[in-house]
């Protein structure tokens, strides 16, 4: 099936190579790891449309760099799927096309993911729309609880009972563990997991207008405290300390109880990993309440690209129920509200804990997104490597609330 | 067998040379074992069953059997590895060319002529070794761009020729300075000018040297990865260095160990093949390069 | 100067002035590469150094401020500090595995060239898959390290390697003397085969121990090579970078962060392309302090006989 799309494609794309020289071709990057939601749209799409889209897999540590390199050198592609989290620091620059008109004038606006605006809007234009939704949830294997002897069908709801639950998944035995988290410094990974705990009992790491550190927080201290517990009873694999993100989904592996992962992963754990029997639930928060990361991609235009046209078709493609659909059999959430239940029809009834958790989501809104949380050698991934595995807890919370006050400051 | 005793003098003196090359070689086995394992582990363990590239190389080599999973699954990478492998080849070849070609002109040149600010510009290229060049990436990826070789494999064989030269042209100087001016002088008597008494006459007499330089112009275009990245910007054109980096970062959150141990076996094995067939050349070129 | 002096120059210079020309031109593909790839971007790199110059949107003049902010950048310091460590020992490692290993392989026995080909086999492949390969070798689940120490008994659990600072710096200082050694052991053999063996021989002969001979003959002789050696190796150091971006990410706990990698994330990660220029003029100049160390080495060898 796959191969004769694929070749359906290809003629297609010879067709129109040879006949229709009017026909535009778009270049937008993605970072790698978006899997294959996208590229099954960019396929559907340049088999049914004149325009076509040359999609490049930029590995995802570099692809900022590189494309802001790439504007400097005015090189740049037409687009771009961007992690919505940068957004603001590039429309700040002054890089990106200005959306708002057209981007109101679709009938569908007001349904679009919400947060997902709102990190794409910079001093009330729009410069970026959601091209992918990605909130976080928990995850726990119900072939491990049945095997530990817990109830499959009961999700956890605070991490007292995460924590007994792991100890008795750990106890199953050697490589058997009962939680995971990737803590070798993934500032974006542990912002996605982590901070839901602090959020869903109340607090936060900045302040709401963004010009404060908050780290040090009891609702903080607590959270560090459930994680540092479950590292030092060993129900944690050795790997975590030294994970930078690369081994984020270790759940699949088969022998990780329970993990915070993003509601992308739901997908990709269906197809690509149907032997794994799993459920999700809301993140709990440290001390009560449930909360959720909303993260994934916007979808950006390069300030002067020619070919502006040519991106609205591609990008209202992606709107359509069809474009809809096809992402979200690959794993990626709906980003329109209002035709979610319909997209979602026949799918994982799983995917729906994804939609309700953007309900109770937070996506922190600061220009200095990558210098505070997401750079590896930054301070909050030092932080949270420092205060889970490292011996000087008091140190690493207050050197860490110290970098990113001055770090805010120097922005300013 | 029966022990031999005896008291000879010269048998003694034997058995001590044995038991001192015994131990000679002991120890050359274990060194041997310590810099080759790696490589050993890697390209055995890249053989496994696709299921099995997340387990310890316990023992290393295939237990279920021979199986290219690996293999395929890097083939999944970016736009397949015969292209990424095409591109890698194109620009280190490229770079052997042309690293080739300025170097030994610029070497005749150093090496033969006096002309205004010689020692200037003979320490300029040496000085091109010392700034790190991860810092004036930028300012190289505007160059390019304004010299329209921005993501172009051209574009990035020249940056890769200039990185070369400060260790070919000191290379190449060093070879014409070793060969007798008598030679040259004579040849021109015979009638040979300029380029061709260059290549004709003198090129055979600095061979070892331009091998030297091919092979560590080759080496290093090969293997070069921060370069390639910034500087390419699209799948078609990426060098296998940067198809690792994506390797490396993983795949839809999970690092395939498989992979990787394809992607090493990949990227070393042209190395050591050209190492080994020219191993003579470079060693030889090494250390001239020390003595001089 | 008389008369008939500069008459009897004056066709020589002619010839010389003309030759000269001819000598510029055998250079001039290699200089107008090293004018536009490296002499420009250095040019630009130092305009940009007095910028406050993000990547995107517009720069601002401001004179030395970048250089200023440098000495009172704790990061960068601690950036110096671990690059100086590293060097150190690192190099100190090198030369304890390379300088026995040249005396091993440098007499002519059987399967001698067989072992110096083996040991320098790693140089050939590049840092960044030597690095990569080490990755994997040090994983803690999947890797050969931890679950061949654990197979063996010697631990109860594979040990996460990359997980605290000492252990992931002992393992990066492992694959780099595996990957350099090779490099250095050649340099320091071509010093080894130098030293005539009259000389070792007499010295044998008037009652010299090994170790003495080592000492008081073969190190002075050796002077030179181990000054190159040692020249390329703490250059080579303090550049040091794929190992830690690849193998560690700058980790554990922020703490493996080298000068360039600091420049490197200043300058594409935090977008500060002016403060990046600034950190790289200033590695510009110690790499130039230590270069001129390195000529005057040379000096001093070429003026003996």
């Amino acid at each position: 099936m796959i191969k004769r799309l694929l070749s359906a494609t290809s003629i297609a794309v010879l067709c129109l190579a040879s006949s229709a020289s009017a026909a535009e071709k778009v270049e937008m990057w993605v970072r790698t790891g978006v899997g294959d939601a996208f590229k099954k749209t960019v396929e559907a799409y340049n088999s049914s449309h004149e325009n076509q889209v040359a999609m490049t897999e930029v590995p995802f540590s570099e692809l900022v760099q590189k494309y802001a390199t790439s504007i400097a050198g005015g090189q740049a592609p037409d687009a771009l799927s961007m992690d919505l989290i940068y957004n603001p620091a590039f429309a700040a620059a002054g890089q990106l096309e200005d959306l708002t008109d057209w981007a109101k004038s679709l009938p569908y606006f007001n349904s679009l993911s919400p947060s997902h605006v709102k990190l794409g809007t910079y001093q009330d234009r729009i410069y970026g729309l959601p091209l992918s939704v990605e909130t976080s949830v928990f995850a726990w294997n119900k072939d491990l609880y049945k095997k530990a002897g817990l109830d499959p069908e009961k999700a956890p709801s605070s991490w007292d009972e995460i924590t007994a639950n792991a100890e008795k998944i750990r106890a199953l035995g050697d490589d058997t563990y009962g939680f995971y988290f990737s803590g070798g410094g993934c500032g974006g990974c542990m912002i996605f997991t982590f901070t839901p705990l602090v959020w869903g009992s109340g607090a936060d790491i900045l302040s709401a207008d963004g010009k404060t550190a908050t780290l040090d927080t009891p609702q903080m201290r607590k959270a560090v405290d459930i994680y540092r517990t479950m590292v030092k009873k060993d129900l944690v694999p050795a790997g975590a300390a030294s994970d930078n993100g690369a081994n984020f989904l270790s759940f699949t592996n088969g022998k990780i109880g329970q993990q915070s992962l993003g509601a992308f992963a739901i997908g990709s754990l269906v197809t690509e990993h149907p032997e794994i029997n799993f459920g999700v639930t809301l993140i709990p928060g440290a001390t009560g309440g449930t909360s959720s990361f909303a993260g994934g991609d916007n979808f950006v235009i390069t300030k002067g690209t020619p070919k502006i046209a040519a991106v609205k078709e591609f990008l209202e493609y992606i709107y359509s129920e069809d474009g809809q659909k096809i992402m979200a059999k690959y794993g990626s959430l709906p980003t329109r509200g209002d035709i979610a239940d319909k997209v979602l029809d026949g799918l994982d009834p799983r995917l729906q804990v994804g939609i309700q958790a953007i309900s109770v989501a937070k996506t922190p809104y600061t220009l200095q997104f990558n210098d505070l949380i997401n750079s590896a050698n930054g301070p909050w991934a030092t932080f949270t490597s420092a205060a889970i595995f490292g011996d000087d807890e008091d140190g690493a919370f207050a050197s860490a609330q110290g970098e990113m006050q001055s770090i805010i400051d120097s922005g300013q | 067998m029966t022990p031999v005793k005896t008291t000879s003098a010269k048998q003694r003196r034997a058995r001590i040379a044995a038991r001192s090359n015994g131990a000679y070689h002991a120890t050359g086995i274990a060194v041997s074992l310590f810099f080759l394992a790696p490589f050993v582990i890697a390209f055995l363990a890249s053989f496994r069953h696709g299921a099995e590239a997340g387990l310890p190389p316990l023992p290393p080599w295939p237990t279920n059997g021979f199986s290219l999973d690996a293999y395929r699954l890097l083939d999944g990478f970016g736009a397949g590895i015969w292209q990424h492998m095409l591109n890698s080849l194109l620009v280190s070849l490229a770079t052997v060319v042309l690293t080739v070609i300025v170097s030994l002109l610029a070497g005749y040149g150093f090496s033969r002529y006096r002309f205004p600010l010689k020692n200037m510009l003979f320490v300029l290229i040496i000085a091109t070794l010392m700034i790190p060049f991860q810092s004036i990436l930028t300012p190289l990826f505007i160059i390019l761009a304004k010299l329209g070789l921005n993501n172009s494999l051209l574009g990035l064989t020249l940056v890769y020729v200039t990185l070369q030269l400060p260790f070919s042209v000191f290379m190449m100087r060093n070879a014409f300075d070793a060969v007798p001016k008598e030679i040259e002088e004579a040849a021109r008597i015979d009638g040979a000018r300029d380029l061709g008494l260059l290549v004709r006459v003198l090129l055979p007499l600095v061979l070892p040297g331009v091998a030297t330089v091919a092979i560590f112009a080759f080496l290093n275009a090969w293997n070069e990865f921060l370069a390639a990245l910034i500087l390419l910007s699209s799948n078609e054109k990426y060098t296998l260095p940067v198809l690792m980096m994506a390797v490396r970062a993983g795949r839809l959150g999970a690092v395939n160990w498989g992979a990787v141990q394809a992607g090493v076996a990949v990227m070393t094995i042209p190395c050591l093949i050209v190492f080994l067939l020219l191993q003579r050349y470079y060693m030889r070129g090494l250390m001239a390069g020390a003595v001089k | 100067m008389t008369i008939s002096g500069s008459n009897a120059l004056l066709p020589r210079r002619r010839r010389s002035r003309r030759t000269g020309l001819r000598g510029l031109v055998y250079i001039a593909p290699a200089m107008a590469l090293v004018v536009a790839f490296f002499v420009v971007p250095v040019i630009f790199t130092g305009w940009m150094s007095l910028h406050n110059w993000p990547l995107m949107g517009g720069t601002r003049w401001i004179g030395f401020k970048n250089y200023v902010r440098m000495f009172h950048d704790a990061r960068f310091m601690s950036a110096l500090q671990f690059t100086a460590y590293y060097t150190v020992i690192v190099t100190i490692a090198i030369f304890t595995v390379a300088f026995p290993l040249a005396i091993f392989v440098e007499k002519q026995r059987r399967f001698v060239g067989a072992y110096r080909t083996i040991i320098f086999l790693p140089v050939v492949v590049g840092l960044a898959t030597a690095s990569l390969l080490w990755v994997w070798l040090a994983n803690v689940d999947s890797g050969f390290i931890g679950p061949a120490l654990r197979a063996l008994g010697w631990v109860d659990k594979s040990p996460n390697l990359l997980a605290t600072f000492d252990s992931a710096f002992l393992t990066i200082i492992v694959m780099v003397v595996w990957k350099i050694a090779g490099f250095t052991m050649i340099i320091l053999l071509t010093g080894l085969q130098a030293i005539p063996s009259e000389l070792t021989e007499a010295a044998r002969i008037d009652g010299a121990g090994r170790w003495q001979r080592f000492r008081y003959l073969t190190l002075p002789l050796m002077r030179k090579t181990i000054a190159l050696a040692l020249i390329i190796s703490v250059t080579g150091s303090i550049l040091a970078f794929d190992q830690f971006y690849i193998m560690t990410s700058g980790g554990p706990q922020n703490r493996m962060i080298s000068v360039v990698y600091y420049i490197f994330n200043q300058s594409f990660v935090s977008f500060n392309l002016g403060y990046g220029a600034a950190l790289s003029i200033a590695l510009l100049a110690i790499l130039v302090a230590i270069s001129i160390v390195q000529l005057w080495l040379l000096r001093v060898r070429e003026e003996k006989p």
